[in-house]
């Protein structure tokens, strides 16, 4: 007998506790971008986990501030900030945002409006070309049309130290991203505009890492990572479901649902 | 087939001076910023498409690799600003006011302005000076746009010597900033041993009838008035900050403020002065020289235009009687 199956990640235990923190901060603080969050995890943790790239030196620009829960929980991981910190998430006076901010150590780029980390990580490349930039952005922010003004800037200026990690969930706040603005080909189109593209299963870890070297090891051309990922991911009345985009509060009875689920994935 | 018209045909904006000696305050920007990139090979120039309007041919020819060409996109061009000046590099962002900020206005904020990175933006072909142009290229609601923005300077040069200055001034500061600039050939009225200091501004003529502020080359038509008129003339050149203590001090004398401004009077500096005034319990008349909620239109001359938007002399005159 074979067993085509491939062995688990090691990092598949560290991110399942992730997103129990995740749903915790979600139930704590009534609010939270869940469903992008949760689809966005395994692609965060994997990068800063997994020691393809240095983050001391190397930089992470999250685009797509509202996905920050995700962020926030793997930085606690890290230690950059005291994990008890996640129960004052959005808050007054803490420095977790609603969408995040420098303010929170480890975060380089405070965002929030969709379709500018790109750009910021495009000049971050540009001002430090020995170092490499990763941006996150998602297949919703791919409807402005300054994502498209980077992805050319990229190519003119051979930005081999780029690479643009894309969560597509195929859900954004008001419906699926087929039908607000459709994206088809979005890996054909990133290798028209001259760049490298892998396409990965956005919630297995071993495959994001193979992404990620491959993607590190192109210096010419800047790097696009197409994650295809499941919004609301591991919750089974979350997923694919666009009024999860976000939540105001989740009932005891969810949220016990919640952690069941993610205990028993 | 194809007409060819001799050389004489080709437009070239009016200009008209009073007192004299004409002195283009982008070529003096131009300048500059060559001269601050031979000593400074931390400077790098971002550039929207606009390079030969903006006068930056000669530093991007000179330093190839910190001229970077974004092209027709001004979303993107703050973006790459805010991302090198992040990498430690001191970046100015070139365009058109009327596209830069005014197109990309919510990238500066969050991208530039949230994150305090010191990029030094220059808005140029400000104001109804840049006459032919018409509506859409006369910005005439960049001050209100950028002076809103917590944490941003801006600035508003009088001439081409005190663009020198200010450009100077600002590589050499660690603050997100606004540089207001103009179109055609105006008037050097700047005092030449003045230095500038961000936050103060100068009382380039004195009296006691009125007193009148203002920023950029229309100030000049405060400054040539006829002596007869006895008027405190203060170049604001520093809108944000601004010197309010000259201000003051000059107010309690005449117990006159007009604010001349080649932008809309909604937003403007003018109601920014006035509304500062107001809150310390000063008493005095407040008259506003601005655009009154128009759009602009073209013309061969900016006279045509000031005379028929009444910020010219006679409009002074009125104000100052």
């Amino acid at each position: 007998m074979f067993n085509f199956s491939p062995p688990p990640s090691r990092l598949a235990p560290i991110i399942k506790s992730l997103r129990h923190d995740l749903v915790d901060t979600v139930y704590q603080a009534g609010f939270g971008h869940i469903g992008g969050s949760l689809s966005s995890l395994d692609l965060i943790a994997t990068t800063y986990l997994s020691n393809i790239f240095n983050f001391q030196k190397d930089h992470f620009i999250l685009s797509a501030g509202h996905l920050c829960l995700s962020h926030y929980v793997v930085l606690a991981y890290l230690n950059k900030f005291p994990k008890r910190l996640l129960k004052t998430y959005a808050s007054f006076e803490s420095p977790l945002q609603g969408h995040e901010s420098t303010q929170v150590p480890g975060v380089e780029y405070s965002s929030g409006s969709l379709g500018q980390g790109l750009s910021f990580a495009c000049g971050l490349a540009l001002g430090s070309k020995d170092r490499h930039t990763l941006c996150l952005t998602t297949d919703g922010e791919h409807n402005e049309g300054q994502i498209w003004e980077a992805v050319m800037f990229a190519n003119k200026y051979h930005q081999g130290n780029l690479i643009n990690l894309v969560d597509c969930n195929n859900v954004q706040l008001g419906g699926t991203t087929q039908e607000i603005m459709p994206l088809d080909e979005l890996a054909s189109k990133y290798l028209r505009f001259g760049w490298t593209v892998t396409t990965v299963d956005g919630h297995d870890p071993l495959a994001i890492e193979k992404a990620l070297i491959k993607a590190k090891e192109s210096t010419i051309y800047p790097a696009c990572i197409i994650a295809k990922t499941i919004s609301g991911k591991g919750i089974s009345f979350m997923e694919n479901d666009p009024n999860y985009h976000d939540v105001k509060n989740l009932s005891e009875d969810q949220y016990l649902q919640a952690c069941y689920e993610i205990d028993n994935w | 087939m194809l007409k060819i018209y001799p050389k004489t045909n080709i437009f070239k904006p009016a200009m008209k001076s009073t007192t004299g000696e004409l002195s283009s305050i982008r070529q003096a920007f131009g300048d500059t910023i060559f001269q601050l990139g031979s000593k400074n090979p931390n400077l790098y120039v971002v550039s929207i498409g606009l390079r030969s309007s903006l006068c930056l041919d000669k530093f991007a020819n000179k330093f190839k690799s910190r001229f970077i060409e974004a092209g027709i996109a001004e979303n993107n061009a703050a973006g790459i600003a805010a991302g090198l000046a992040k990498a430690g590099k001191k970046v100015i962002l070139a365009s058109f006011a009327c596209f830069s900020p005014a197109i990309n206005w919510a990238v500066i904020k969050q991208s530039i302005c949230y994150q305090k990175l010191p990029v030094i933006i220059i808005g140029s072909h400000t104001g109804l000076m840049s006459t032919d142009l018409g509506a859409t290229h006369q910005m005439l609601e960049d001050v209100a746009l950028m002076q809103t923005m917590p944490g941003m300077q801006v600035y508003a040069p009088l001439d081409a010597t005190e663009t020198k200055l200010i450009t100077e001034s600002l590589v050499n500061q660690p603050h997100p900033a606004y540089l207001r600039l103009v179109r055609p050939q105006t008037e050097l009225s700047y005092p030449p041993k003045l230095h500038f200091t961000a936050g103060h501004s100068q009382v380039l003529r004195r009296g006691t009838q009125a007193t009148i502020i203002g920023y950029g080359p229309i100030l000049n038509q405060a400054l040539s008035l006829d002596k007869k008129y006895s008027i405190d003339v203060i170049n604001c050149s520093s809108l944000k900050p601004f010197d309010s203590d000259t201000i003051i001090a000059s107010v309690k004398k005449t117990k006159k403020l007009i604010c001349l401004e080649d932008h809309q009077a909604n937003g403007g500096f003018g109601q920014t002065v006035a509304a500062f005034l107001a809150s310390h319990s000063l008493t005095f008349q407040f008259i506003h020289l601005a655009i009154n909620d128009s759009f602009g239109t073209s013309a061969k001359d900016y006279q045509q235009l000031y005379s028929h938007y009444h910020l010219d002399q006679s409009a002074l005159i009125k104000a100052i009687k």
